[in-house]
């Protein structure tokens, strides 16, 4: 076990926790494995969140503070965003192209829709009235948000990493601005902490075979509930749309993204695979983004040789502004409903799908579990009742874990990209795997 | 745009100034007051949380780096005590004359209650939260006051502004704890906060770069009426009667009690420094006429001016604390709360130590008022209500500013000559 590389175990743990699942499920275990399983999986979950503000804050100022020059700083950022948008729209069609092709909608029979509407009517109107609170607001609230009125505070809660970020940025910016020779205490107290950070962050991840272990064993748990059956019946009804998106996060993932780095970079798609398969695999786990950076940021730095001060900006600003999984999940989810509910979607109507989704997947950044909140926007947006939300809302974990993979790839593909554009290719061409 | 970019901070701040107010006005019966208040009041929100972002950052900082850098100075000479004892106590009075004087005038009585009411309700969040502290606090012990000042979790003490004071609490004792520590030890400790203390200001400088649009934004979104506008003066006059106060009583009265110069050679004397301070209105930037006056025409040593002065630029702001008190009272009336006997009270403890923080930088006036406002609870936006006047009383204030440096000069160094005459040189100040 221990001769093994890091990416190895964790497959390992995530193997044998999909076995546990699978085994308890048959032995009736389930509570056994909340009780005494789930906990190491919650705890791997904080300690990756533990880290993620401090990483941001720290990282952005070291990352910043090393540019030297401003506009760099804003070359780099505007090509980030660029990237950004392109990807997101780039998914949003793809996601498009398929549903209106297959037309999962039409496999869902009226019984069952009428029965997911009942079950999961209160969920939804939940994910409702939280969109229209987000709506309600004017539309430069939006960058209201992003400044804090008190940095400490926004560092208080994980929801705020935005604020985080913008505060990060601007400290780093000013001490560009400030003589250098002054300002060398504040460098090298942020660069030494930088270092330590990395160095938690190596500690917990030699804790995530274990974690990515307990996750996966009790999500499978949870998943399934106490009835097997009712888990198979539920995606026999639903499995066309499931099937819809998955296939367009697998096409994003093997066709997409691969196609971008050859245009853009020499870098080999096997080798970029390899090289952020843990991150892959902890988004997979954690489904989120954000507790995912730590490790992205290790594996692009460590596996991809892309510099700290690139990854430590376009990282943490794609996980909480690009989502390609999620916009792909959005606009699939968006035509889904429509054509359940037997709406037909004009090609003005599927072009207000890409504007409204684009625009929430930046605009949603600061909100959390983001994804079914701007859905009810699109869906407001086609004049479809937000209420069909319910329709999809009993298998949106699973999916929400693998268009999570699909976020951290593409966040890791754009910082490659910058990387690459910015610095050239590393001195000893590509570094080595281990 | 070329010419924009060439024009000097504070023009294109009082640009904003006017086109902002006369957006205001216009507003109203142009039927843009809706598009005002989606399109423009959020650069102003946005300005406005800048300003709060920075203020604990630069309370927490500049505090530490100050009063670590006092015991310096203050070892170094024995003047540093006399000097700092001096400095303090002109602002202690400045603050309540400032206090007195608002509360006998109540400028903000002038607008009308409906008025006070709609602005009430605009600010209603932070006011009702006020509101509630008040209530709860007049059946604790008549030093509540002072246990809330202790904090007893720092992060939590920095992570809301409201708690200005502990804030200020925490750095004083950490600033001071740096000096009984021994040096060599501390070092790395000292240069990280030198250092942040360097890079804070320059946020404050980025900062300032967009008050012309966060000041318009400001003045556009509220809307002006001529009972604001009575309000306004009698306030504006309410800081010029504490700056005249200051000027004409008080400082005469610690000059003619510590030395034998009068008044009026004191004043010829210092007029160039108070011209240049109220077209400059920075003190920081009339420091040089300000030490050649007090050499040249007053007869001061260079070795009293050398250390008094540049301290009090940086540390002594009398029109300044007077102009806070005025202003956060004012402000408190425009939104028709009453504040308590404690509450003024923290308004005078906040004003003269965040003044020891602040430095002689544009935009230092403002984040302090933004201090302490905040620590007696009041919504920060109620800023937007004085910004009109501020930018000719920033001059006049500046004006006393110069004057108390130069008293406190003077009296440091009329004691200085009344002792023993000509012993050993103290250690130079550089």
């Amino acid at each position: 076990m221990r001769r093994l590389p890091l990416h190895m175990q964790i497959f390992l743990g995530m193997f044998l926790g999909v076995v546990l699942g699978l085994l308890s499920i048959f032995f009736g275990w389930g509570n056994f494995l909340t009780n005494w399983i789930k906990p190491f999986g919650t705890i791997f979950i904080n300690l990756l969140k533990l880290i993620a503000i401090p990483l941001i804050l720290v990282s952005l100022i070291s990352g910043i503070s090393s540019l030297k020059d401003v506009a760099r700083l804003s070359r780099i950022g505007g090509k980030t965003m660029a990237f950004y948008l392109v990807t997101t729209v780039i998914a949003i069609l793809l996601g498009l192209a398929l549903v209106n092709t297959v037309k999962p909608g039409n496999y869902l029979s009226k019984e069952k829709q009428i029965e997911l509407s009942a079950k999961y009517a209160s969920d939804a109107n939940l994910k409702v009235t939280d969109a229209k609170k987000l709506s309600e607001s004017g539309p430069l609230q939006v960058i209201v948000d992003i400044v804090p009125d008190n940095i400490f505070g926004s560092m208080a809660n994980n929801k705020n990493m935005l604020q985080v970020i913008f505060f990060a940025m601007l400290f780093g910016i000013a001490m560009i601005m400030a003589p250098a020779d002054k300002t060398l205490g504040v460098k090298n107290f942020f660069d030494g902490v930088n270092e330590v950070i990395l160095k938690v962050v190596d500690i917990i991840m030699k804790f995530s075979p274990i974690g990515v272990f307990a996750l996966l064993a009790s999500l499978i748990v949870d998943v399934s509930g106490d009835d097997p059956s009712q888990a198979v019946e539920l995606f026999q009804a639903l499995g066309v749309y499931a099937i819809t998106v998955l296939v367009c996060l697998a096409a994003m993932i093997f066709i997409v993204y691969p196609l971008i780095l050859r245009i853009f970079t020499k870098v080999g798609y096997n080798k970029f695979f390899k090289a952020i398969m843990p991150a892959q695999i902890m988004a997979f786990s954690t489904s989120s983004s954000a507790a995912t950076l730590p490790v992205t940021k290790d594996c692009v730095e460590k596996n991809l040789g892309v510099k700290e001060e690139i990854s430590s900006f376009v990282l943490p600003l794609g996980a909480t502004i690009n989502m390609d999984g999620t916009s792909i999940h959005q606009a699939v989810s968006a035509v889904f409903i429509a054509q359940a509910f037997g709406h037909d979607l004009s090609m003005a109507d599927q072009l207000m799908i890409v504007l409204t989704a684009t625009l929430s997947s930046i605009g949603a950044a600061a909100v959390p579990s983001a994804g079914l909140i701007t859905l009810v926007i699109v869906l407001g947006a086609i004049g479809v009742q937000p209420e069909g939300l319910a329709l999809i809302i009993a298998i949106d974990r699973p999916l929400d874990m693998c268009r999570t993979i699909v976020n951290v790839t593409g966040d890791s593909v754009v910082s490659l990209i910058i990387d690459r554009s910015e610095n050239g290719i590393p001195a000893e061409n590509e570094p080595n795997l281990q | 745009m070329k010419k924009w970019r060439d024009l000097p901070l504070y023009a294109k701040i009082l640009i904003g100034m006017v086109i902002g107010m006369i957006w205001g006005i216009s507003a109203q019966s142009l039927g843009i007051a809706d598009f005002t208040q989606t399109w423009i009041q959020p650069f102003g929100t946005i300005f406005i949380n800048l300003l709060k972002l920075i203020a604990v950052p630069l309370v927490l900082v500049s505090l530490v780096d100050g009063v670590s850098n006092l015991s310096d100075v203050s070892k170094l000479s024995r003047m540093g005590g006399k000097t700092i004892a001096l400095y303090l106590s002109t602002t202690v009075l400045a603050v309540t004359i400032g206090l007195i004087s608002v509360n006998l005038i109540e400028p903000g009585k002038y607008l009308s209650s409906e008025r006070r009411e709609e602005l009430k309700a605009k600010f209603a969040t932070d006011i009702s939260k006020n509101i509630g502290t008040v209530s709860s606090k007049e059946d604790d012990s008549p030093l509540q006051m002072l246990i809330d000042i202790v904090p007893d979790n720092i992060f939590h003490g920095l992570s809301d502004n409201v708690n200005m004071l502990q804030v200020i609490f925490f750095a004083i004792l950490f600033g001071v704890a740096m000096i009984l520590a021994p040096k060599e030890k501390i070092k790395p400790v000292k240069d990280f906060f030198d250092g942040a203390n360097e890079v804070i200001l320059k946020i404050v400088d980025i900062i300032m770069q967009f008050a012309p649009f966060g000041v318009f934004a400001l003045l556009a979104s509220l809307n002006i009426d001529l009972g604001l506008m009575k309000a306004l003066g009698v306030y504006s006059l309410n800081v010029v009667m504490g700056l005249g106060l200051m000027v004409l009583v008080i400082y005469p009265t610690y000059l003619k009690l510590f030395t034998k110069q009068k008044y009026f050679t004191f004043l010829k004397g210092i007029l160039p420094a108070q011209i240049l301070a109220f077209s400059t209105s920075s003190s920081a930037a009339t420091l040089p006429v300000t030490i050649d006056c007090a050499e040249k025409n007053l007869g001061i040593s260079e070795e009293v001016t050398s250390f008094v002065l540049p301290l009090g630029a940086t540390i002594n702001m009398d029109g300044t604390s007077i102009h806070q008190g005025v202003s956060a009272v004012f402000i408190a009336q425009a939104f028709a709360i009453d504040l308590d006997i404690g509450q003024q009270l923290t308004i005078l403890l906040t004003a003269v130590l965040a003044s020891i923080g602040s430095a002689a930088v544009p935009g230092a006036g403002i984040i302090m008022l933004i201090i302490v406002l905040e620590s007696v609870g009041l919504d920060p936006a109620g800023l937007a209500l004085i910004l009109a006047v501020d930018r000719p009383l920033d001059m006049l204030r500046t004006v006393v500013n110069v004057t108390g440096d130069t008293t406190v000069a003077s009296v440091v160094s009329a004691s200085e000559d009344a002792r023993v005459p000509i012993e050993s040189p103290p250690t130079s100040l550089e």
